[in-house]
C-alpha cells in the first residue's frame, strides 16, 4: 500500500511540472528560445495569484485567467523588448540563452524590490486537506492542481491539432523559412507562441501558488528541473514532456520513499545527464539542431 | 602628436598630481561597516530580514549622533547565498572598501568559510547566525555569537522540554533535516553523532549517546533532505507517518522549509504528540499555516516578551522598546531574524561607545572582558563569551504557536514567565 501511496503522490506533483514545463518547450518548439526566464514567468502568475488571495480572498483556481492574462501581458512586452529584433539571427537560440538568462535575473530583481524576499504561499481551503480512501490519500492540492494541468495541456494538444492558429504554430515548429513560404505570418506566430508559453506559466503559477511555498530567488530551483522535463520528452513535445514529468515525478518519490530524501531530487538531474549521453533528442523529440 | 592633445594630457596630468596631493578632509567621513548579506537565493528570507535589523540599528545610532561623532554607514553586498561570493565581499570590505568594523552574515554554511578570512585580517567578526561547533573550533578570538548556544546543543532544551512539561511522552522519535551545515549540526547533537572539522576530520566533540537516546526515546526514523530543490514533501511526511513517530523533529534552515514540511505532516493527517522544529517563529510560517500552527514547538533565538534590558546609542533600548519601535516602523512584531541582528549590533555599539574607539582589537579586547556580572545587554539577553566565542550561561527559547496566532514562551521556565504549554500538539 505504502508503494501505491508513493507512486499516486509522485504523479500527482508530476503533472504540476508538465504544466510548469508546457509553456518552455512550447516556446522552444516553435521559436527555438532556451527560455531560462521561463521559472520567473511562473513566480510572477503565483504572486500574482498570491495577492488576488490575499486582497480579494479569490481561489487561486478561479485567479488561473487574471494569473495567464497578467504573464502574457508581461511575456509579450518582453518579446517586443528583448526577443523580436534578433529572431532571423543564425545564432537566435545561443543568443536567447543569455538574453532570458539576464531577463530572469531583472525579473528577479524587479520582484525582490516590488515584494520584498519574504517567503508566500496561498492557503485556500483545500491546501492541506486530502481525499482518503481506505488507507491511500489523495492530497486535494495536488490533486486539483494536477487535474486542472491535465485539462489545461489537452485544450492547448487540441488547440495546436485542430485551430487554423495551431496548425500555423505546429507548422512554424516544423520550418520556419517553410511556413513564412506557403504564406503564414511567422512574426505574429513567434510572438502568439512566446505570449501563449507565458501565459501557460502564469497559469502554471496560480496552481503552483498553493502547492509550493514561493519567493523571488525560488525560480533558480526549478529551472533545472523544468530543463531536465523538457530534454527528456524531447525538445519541443508537449505530450513528452507531461510522460517525462509523470516518470520522473514518480521515480524521484519512489527514491525518496525508498532510498533517501537526500536523493530524491538526483533523479531529475541523472536523467538530464544519461539522456544528453544517450538520446539527445529525447523521447519524442524529432530531430536535434 | 598635435600639440593641442598634448596640452591636454599636460593638464590632465597635472590636474591628477594636483589633486592627489589635495589633504583629504576627513571630518564629515563616516565608519563604514561591511555586512555580506544573503538577500537573493536560498537564504533570501532570513538574510533580509537581518538585513532589516542592521538597518534599523544603524538607523537608530544615526538619528542619535552616530559613533565618535560620526556618521555609521552600512556597507551590504548581496552574497546570493553563495559562500565564494560571501568571501570575495569581506576580502572586498577590507582591502577595497577599506570598512572599520564587519558584521557577520546569515548561516553556518556561510559564516564558515569567511572566519577565517576575517581571523586572517584580526578583524572582528560578530556572529548573527552561525551556531555549528565547528566554527568555534578553529581556535580564532575574534568570534563573538549573538545567540544562545552552539547548535548542537539545541537538542538539550528540545527534549528538556519533552522531558519537563510533557506528561504523555513520546517514544519513538523521528528526526529529519535540512543537508545543511546548521541542520546536520543540530541534528549530530540529537543523534549523539562525533563533530569532526571539514576536511581535516579532527574530532571536536563527541556527543554520544545524543539527547534523545539519553532520554530513553527510541529513533525510528531518520532522513535528511537536500539542500536546494526538494519538493517531495508529501512523501516524507508520508514516511514518517510509515515509521509511526510520536514525537517529530525537523530542522532546517528556513522558515519556507518549515512551511512545506509542517503542511506536508497535516496533508498526510499524522498526528504526533508533539512537533519541534528548528524555524518557524516568522509571521510567514504562520501565514502559511493559520491555525494548524496551533502546538508546533519552534527552538528560538528571541521572544517580543522576554523582558530583557539592553541599550543603544546611549540610551536605554530594552526588548519592549525595541519591538514598540519596530512595530511603530513596520506596524508588525519582530522576529527573531531581525532581532539577532538588531542585538548584535547592540553589542557592537556598547562596545564602540566604552572604549571610543572603532578599531577592532580594542573592540574585541573589551567584548572579551565581559562576564556574566558584567556582559553586554540586549534585546536577546546579556552576553559574555567564552575563548572560542561561544555565549555564556545561554540557553535556547522555546516557544509554541497557541490559539489565534500567539508565539508563546515556554521553556525554559526558569528565566522569566513562561505560558502552560499545550500538551499534546491539538489534533489535525
Amino acid at each position: 500500500m505504502f508503494i501505491i501511496q508513493t507512486i499516486i503522490l509522485g504523479l500527482c506533483l508530476g503533472f504540476v511540472y508538465a504544466l510548469m514545463a508546457t509553456g518552455l518547450t512550447l516556446i522552444f518548439g516553435v521559436m527555438r528560445i532556451v527560455n531560462l526566464a521561463h521559472p520567473i514567468f511562473i513566480l510572477v502568475g503565483a504572486f500574482a495569484a498570491y495577492y488576488l488571495f490575499v486582497i480579494f480572498g479569490m481561489d487561486p483556481i478561479f485567479a488561473i485567467p487574471l494569473c495567464a492574462a497578467t504573464t502574457a501581458i508581461l511575456g509579450a512586452i518582453t518579446y517586443k523588448l528583448v526577443f523580436e529584433k534578433d529572431a532571423g539571427s543564425q545564432t537566435y537560440s545561443e543568443m536567447t540563452v543569455l538574453l532570458t538568462f539576464g531577463t530572469a535575473m531583472v525579473l528577479d530583481g524587479t520582484l525582490s524590490y516590488l515584494f520584498k524576499n519574504t517567503q508566500r504561499i496561498t492557503s485556500p481551503p483545500y491546501a492541506t486537506d486530502a481525499i482518503f480512501i481506505g488507507d491511500i490519500f489523495l492530497p486535494t492540492a495536488q490533486l486539483y492542481s494536477g487535474l486542472i494541468s491535465i485539462a489545461l495541456i489537452v485544450g492547448l494538444g487540441l488547440f495546436l491539432k485542430f485551430s487554423k492558429l495551431g496548425i500555423a504554430i505546429r507548422a512554424t515548429s516544423l520550418s520556419r523559412v517553410n511556413a513564412e513560404l506557403v504564406g503564414i505570418d511567422v512574426k505574429f506566430v513567434c510572438i502568439f507562441s512566446f505570449v501563449l508559453g507565458c501565459a501557460l506559466a502564469g497559469a502554471a503559477g496560480s496552481l503552483v501558488s498553493f502547492v509550493f511555498s514561493f519567493f523571488p530567488a525560488k525560480h533558480w530551483e526549478w529551472i533545472a528541473i523544468l530543463m531536465s522535463l523538457v530534454v527528456l520528452g524531447g525538445m519541443g513535445s508537449i505530450l513528452g514532456v507531461v510522460i517525462s514529468a509523470a516518470i520522473l515525478s514518480v521515480m524521484a518519490s519512489l527514491v525518496g520513499a525508498f532510498i533517501a530524501p537526500a536523493w530524491s531530487t538526483m533523479v531529475f538531474f541523472v536523467a538530464l545527464f544519461v539522456m544528453l549521453l544517450v538520446k539527445p533528442h529525447g523521447m519524442f523529440g524529432k530531430y536535434l539542431e | 602628436m598635435t600639440k593641442k592633445f598634448f596640452g591636454l594630457n599636460l593638464f590632465g596630468l597635472a590636474a591628477f598630481l594636483t589633486l592627489s596631493f589635495l589633504p583629504i578632509n576627513d571630518t564629515n567621513a563616516s565608519i563604514k561597516i561591511g555586512a555580506s548579506m544573503p538577500l537573493t537565493g536560498n537564504f533570501a528570507v532570513p538574510g533580509s530580514k537581518h538585513l532589516e535589523g542592521y538597518e534599523m540599528c544603524v538607523d537608530i545610532i544615526n538619528r542619535h549622533g552616530g559613533w565618535l561623532d560620526q556618521e555609521v554607514e552600512l556597507v551590504v553586498s548581496d552574497n546570493r547565498s553563495d559562500t565564494e561570493t560571501a568571501i570575495a565581499q569581506y576580502e572586498r570590505f577590507i582591502n577595497v572598501d577599506k570598512v572599520d568594523l564587519t558584521f557577520g552574515t546569515f548561516s553556518s554554511k556561510l559564516t564558515f568559510p569567511i572566519s577565517p578570512i576575517l581571523a586572517k585580517y584580526n578583524a572582528i567578526h560578530p556572529i548573527p547566525s552561525g551556531g555549528a561547533l565547528r566554527i568555534f573550533s578553529q581556535g580564532h578570538k575574534n568570534l563573538f555569537y549573538f545567540q544562545a548556544s552552539a547548535a548542537e546543543y539545541v537538542g538539550t532544551n528540545m527534549v528538556g522540554l519533552i522531558n519537563d512539561l510533557v506528561e504523555d511522552k513520546p517514544t519513538k522519535a523521528a528526526v529529519v533535516h535540512a543537508d545543511d551545515f546548521f541542520a546536520n549540526s543540530i541534528a549530530t547533537g540529537l543523534l549523539g553523532e562525533k563533530v569532526v572539522m571539514p576536511g581535516s576530520g579532527e574530532l571536536v566533540e563527541d556527543l554520544a549517546p545524543g539527547y534523545i537516546r539519553a532520554a530513553g526515546i527510541e529513533l525510528v526514523y531518520h532522513e535528511q533532505w537536500p539542500e536546494e530543490g526538494f519538493s517531495d514533501w508529501l512523501v516524507l511526511a508520508n514516511s514518517i507517518k510509515n515509521s509511526g513517530a510520536d514525537l517529530v523533529i525537523g530542522l532546517m534552515a528556513s522558515p519556507e522549509e518549515a512551511t512545506q514540511f509542517t503542511r506536508a505532516l497535516k496533508t498526510v493527517r499524522h498526528n504526533p504528540k508533539h512537533i519541534l522544529l528548528s524555524q518557524g517563529t516568522q509571521k510567514e510560517f504562520y501565514e502559511g499555516l493559520g491555525d494548524d500552527a496551533n502546538g508546533v514547538i519552534i527552538m528560538s533565538a528571541y521572544h517580543p516578551k522576554a523582558p530583557f534590558k539592553g541599550s543603544l546609542a546611549g540610551m536605554q533600548m530594552n526588548n519592549a522598546d525595541f519591538a514598540a519601535e519596530y512595530h511603530i516602523t513596520t506596524g508588525n512584531k519582530p522576529d527573531e531574524d531581525v532581532a539577532i541582528t538588531f542585538a548584535l549590533c547592540q553589542g557592537i555599539d556598547q562596545a564602540v561607545r566604552a572604549t571610543g574607539s572603532v578599531d577592532d582589537q580594542t573592540i574585541m579586547d573589551w567584548l572579551h572582558a565581559r562576564t556574566p556580572e558584567d556582559p553586554v545587554k540586549t534585546v536577546l539577553g546579556n552576553f559574555a563569551w567564552d575563548d572560542r566565542g561561544l555565549p555564556l550561561g545561554k540557553s535556547f527559547l522555546m516557544v509554541q504557536w497557541q490559539d489565534g496566532g500567539n508565539l508563546e514562551f515556554v521553556y525554559p521556565t526558569n528565566e522569566f514567565d513562561t505560558a502552560e504549554i499545550v500538551d499534546p500538539k491539538p489534533q489535525w
